[in-house]
């Protein structure tokens, strides 16, 4: 069953009065790909999700799915499954009764309901739970109930909205490579919503980044990464999040507190830009950027040093072997592919 | 620690005579309601006495017995509870989660017209019904129980259908549910627990209702509250009866009231908090 | 937006919020059925009486004298300025309101902070404080007007004798009858008032107490300063609920004294029950319930407008 499940957004705009959540989105998600909206609250990355369910009309703008365009169709005509956040368990239904009612709403034979309702708690390891009501399941357990209904259906697109966000951390981590596994296993298209940065690196095949109603960034999370294309991408995407400050930018070279960076852009002339080092692509190294030791967090296996460097504050996240104490003077440098330019303007990568 | 000790037998002591005295009036009435005339009228009051059940037996069974107007009560408050719970569930449920032009309006309209005073209603109401013959029969009563239980209810539901995320519509849909089966099977039963509670409140205002009662009624209809005037005379009284008929007509309401006890607080504020709210 | 693009943006344009269109239009349609009937009911059975009340106080209307009917435009409002007995019904229904309703905030609210911190004995109230409201006040006037005030055989002219006040007729004296039908109403109601705010106290938040007590605030100061205003809002909406109901009260007074002796009890609401169905006036009547619903809508103006400030 290839080409099910391709979505292709073109133009949606989606305005709440005079309030525009949505200002001209346009992405294609490949079939079976698992496809993250990444973005903070209020990015519009729900209101994506929900246009693509049919829950919510765009202002304008057209979505297709596998080459039809389906802007106007009725939720139910698009054949869509959905987890919500909540996971929306009908509390006076059984576990059985859940899974069942959207085959029950599409009229499929008694026996037929059976066969797939019980294929679908097995296949996410609930099928010992078919009795209970959702009232007396964990939170993990009615998670996966959630998630058996949306499978049972075997709907060609599969709208996942932050379903991870109500477990507990440990669980989390579980459940996200289970839902991988799932994911992989259908062979279905996934587009999942999230605002945790690691939840869509680890998951997703590719992203979309969302920042106030435009789409910044789209492309695998390596790529994304490596070499986010503005200054806000690049402060949301990673943890701790990257270092960013005002430099001054001289034929290749960056000058932070008088300090001379090597960066592997070639141009000439002067500008002002903002740089931008992860925590984790600095180093302690002689003859660098001097900085002074604020406070030491340690997370175990890495520790990550608040430094003041001339009045900027700046982290860089070390191993065990080499820790200065608080309050020393280091001296840090960064390779020139690990810093990044970007416009203090356009915010844009350079 | 003398002082806190005489706090606490000071509260005790406060506290004992409320309780006496909101307890004692209906106490006595049941006491009362088992005795015989002569010991009702007994100087000074007897608190021991033997028990009989005379009484009751009279006002249900003997001449004159209530035994109608108790079904009568029970006719008028078990139609004004089903026709209202079948018009406001829909209502509310409406009011509470659909989005349409007006909204605002109606469910301040709802809360509006509870600020007719009942007399006002049944004056013309009284005229109407005189025209088309209504008076002295259940369906002229009923309909006009509507113009206090249908806003109270309506009220009463909206609180409990917000109570309900979004989601489970929004699922439903998904899931393939007309709006209609979304109601019915997905959001009904989980206010299951309110629609109870709007039953016990309905009814219970319902039984309790005098001023509609009092004009509406005649030989074929006459609730319990209105018949139990035929027991006080000038020229007599007959205290017994009278006693067991108040009982007779408490006992329903009071069941009604402790198991709706939890609720009570939430029922007997209803739109009131919300309403305010809207304003 | 790119030449190329405006016009598929304006094709599509349509597309998209048809849907919005027919999403919209199906809720509202949905939600018109669901409403229709309950709102038929209400318009027939509070609108529409209001309208013909309205007609109704422009006639002169007597069940007793039909020959005498007819259209007298505002003649039945001119009447009701000068007469005595309106304003008389009209002062009896303050006094009555306002005592009740002071009555009830004030003992529940003394009870409900005394029950506040018992730890036994808290259950026994809130079960017997339902008893009252779930009465109907029809019967609870009854059970009071018999076992409780007939003179020589209730029990608090029992009471009155034995304390050497001597038998009283409580319901024969213009003053003492007026004092009955407010105790009544305060019987009655005192535990509305008293698990609203019992209710309402329970959901203050603990800690606020104990920075207080940490600030050193006096028991006074911490009801003063702190529970008052927090629970000001339950306050004024038992007030607002009690003077609404208080303002109608008819089976409490009715069964009792029937608004007597005289017109000592006798509230604006008795008055134009027995003005319409006792002396068949119903033109008359109406135009007293009418000025009713004036007085209910001027009272509660003002006490929404009360609770709106601050």
């Amino acid at each position: 069953m290839t080409g099910r499940g391709q979505v292709r957004f073109e133009d949606i705009v989606k305005m709440h009065g005079e309030f525009s959540a949505l200002k001209g989105v346009s992405f294609d998600i490949e079939p079976g790909e698992f496809f993250a909206l990444l973005g903070p609250s209020g990015s519009g990355k729900s209101t994506t999700l929900r246009i693509l369910a049919g829950l919510d009309a765009p202002t304008s703008g057209r979505v297709f799915i596998d080459g039809r365009d389906i802007t106007a169709t009725d939720a139910r005509d698009r054949d869509i499954a959905m987890v919500f956040q909540s996971y929306a368990l009908y509390p006076h239904m059984s576990v059985y009764e859940n899974i069942a009612f959207p085959l029950e709403m599409a009229k499929l034979p008694v026996a037929e309901i059976d066969v797939a309702v019980k294929d679908a708690a097995r296949k996410v390891k609930i099928e010992h739970l078919l009795d209970r009501k959702p009232g007396q399941l964990s939170g993990g357990q009615q998670q996966r109930c959630a998630l058996a209904r949306a499978i049972v259906r075997k709907a060609r697109l599969f709208l996942l909205d932050e379903p991870l966000s109500n477990l507990d951390a440990k669980l989390r981590m579980e459940t996200r490579a289970e839902l991988k596994k799932l994911q992989r296993s259908l062979g279905v298209t996934a587009v999942y919503v999230t605002h945790d940065q690691e939840e869509a690196m680890t998951l997703a095949d590719r992203m979309a980044v969302f920042m106030a109603g435009e789409i910044q960034q789209v492309g695998r999370p390596a790529e994304i990464f490596a070499k986010p294309n503005s200054i806000d991408v690049a402060a949301f995407i990673g943890s701790p999040p990257m270092n960013l400050l005002a430099a001054l930018f001289a034929d290749g070279d960056v000058l932070i507190a008088g300090h001379r960076l090597k960066t592997a852009l070639q141009a000439a002339g002067e500008r002002d830009v903002v740089v931008g080092i992860r925590p984790g692509a600095l180093r302690i190294a002689p003859d660098g950027l001097k900085a002074r030791v604020e406070l030491i967090e340690d997370l175990g296996d890495t520790k990550v040093l608040d430094l003041d460097c001339a009045g900027t504050a700046m982290r860089i996240r070390v191993g065990d072997e080499s820790v200065p104490p608080e309050g020393a003077v280091i001296s840090i440098t960064a390779r020139a592919q690990d810093i990044h330019l970007f416009d203090p303007t356009t915010r844009r990568r350079l | 620690m003398t002082t806190k000790r005489f706090r606490f037998v000071a509260t005790m002591v406060i506290t004992l005579i409320f309780l006496l005295a909101w307890v004692f009036p209906i106490v006595w009435s049941v006491l009362n309601s088992l005795k015989t005339d002569q010991d009702v009228l007994a100087y000074p009051p007897k608190l021991i006495f033997q028990p009989t059940l005379e009484a009751y037996r009279d006002v249900l069974f003997g001449s004159g017995s209530i035994l109608p107007n108790l079904i009568s009560s029970f006719v008028i408050s078990i139609g004004t509870t089903v026709i209202t719970m079948l018009m406001a569930v829909p209502a509310a449920y409406a009011l509470a989660r659909l989005r349409f032009r007006g909204k605002k309006f109606a469910g301040f309209y709802v809360l509006a017209t509870q600020m007719l005073p009942p007399v006002g209603i049944i004056i013309p109401y009284f005229l109407i019904l005189r025209n088309i013959g209504w008076i002295d029969t259940y369906q002229g009563i009923i309909l006009i129980y509507l113009s206090f239980s249908l806003p109270f209810a309506i009220w009463l539901l909206v609180s409990y259908f917000e109570d309900i995320p979004f989601e489970m519509e929004e699922a439903a849909y998904l899931d393939g549910a007309s709006r209609m089966r979304t109601l019915w099977r997905i959001i009904i039963p989980q206010v299951r627990g309110g629609i109870a509670v709007t039953i016990v409140f309905v009814f219970l205002n319902a039984w309790n209702e005098f001023l509609f009662a009092v004009v509406l009624s005649g030989n074929t209809v006459r609730p319990v509250t209105v018949a139990m005037f035929n027991f006080v005379s000038v020229e007599q009284t007959l205290w017994a009866k009278l006693a067991a008929v108040s009982v007779l007509a408490m006992l329903p309401v009071v069941i009604l009231g402790i198991i709706a006890q939890k609720n009570i607080v939430k029922g007997l504020t209803v739109g009131a908090v919300k309403g305010g709210g809207r304003r | 937006m790119k030449p190329a693009t405006a016009t598929a943006g304006i094709a599509t344009g349509t597309a998209a919020s048809d849907l919005g269109r027919v999403l919209a239009q199906r809720e509202r349609r949905f939600a018109a059925a669901l409403l229709a009937p309950a709102f038929m009911a209400l318009l027939a059975t509070t609108t529409f009486p209001l309208l013909f009340l309205i007609g109704t106080s422009a006639f002169r209307m007597d069940l007793a004298m039909p020959f005498a009917d007819g259209f007298v435009g505002l003649e039945n409002y001119r009447t009701l300025l000068t007469d005595d007995r309106f304003w008389s019904s009209l002062l009896v229904s303050l006094v009555y309101t306002g005592a009740t309703v002071v009555l009830q905030v004030a003992l529940g609210l003394a009870l409900a902070l005394l029950v506040m911190d018992m730890k036994r004995g808290q259950g026994w109230f809130r079960v017997v404080a339902i008893l009252p409201v779930v009465l109907s006040p029809a019967v609870v006037g009854m059970i009071w007007r018999t076992f409780m005030l007939a003179p020589e055989f209730g029990i608090v002219d029992y009471l009155a004798i034995n304390a050497g006040l001597g038998s009283k007729n409580w319901l024969g004296d213009p003053l003492l009858a007026m004092i009955s039908v407010i105790v009544i109403h305060t019987w009655q109601w005192t535990p509305f008032a008293f698990m609203v705010l019992l209710a309402s106290l329970a959901s203050l938040p603990e800690d606020i107490y104990e920075a207080a007590r940490l600030d050193r605030a006096s028991a006074w100061q911490r009801f003063r300063r702190i529970t008052l205003p927090l629970l000001r809002p339950a306050i004024v909406m038992v007030v607002i609920m009690r003077t609404m109901v208080a303002l109608t009260a008819f089976a409490a007074i009715f069964t009792v004294t029937g608004g007597g002796p005289g017109t000592a009890t006798e509230i604006l609401n008795l008055y134009a029950y027995r003005k319409s169905f006792t002396e068949l006036s119903i033109g008359y009547g109406s135009a007293l319930a009418v000025a009713l619903l004036i007085v209910t809508l001027l009272i509660s103006g003002v006490l929404f407008a009360l609770r709106r400030a601050k």
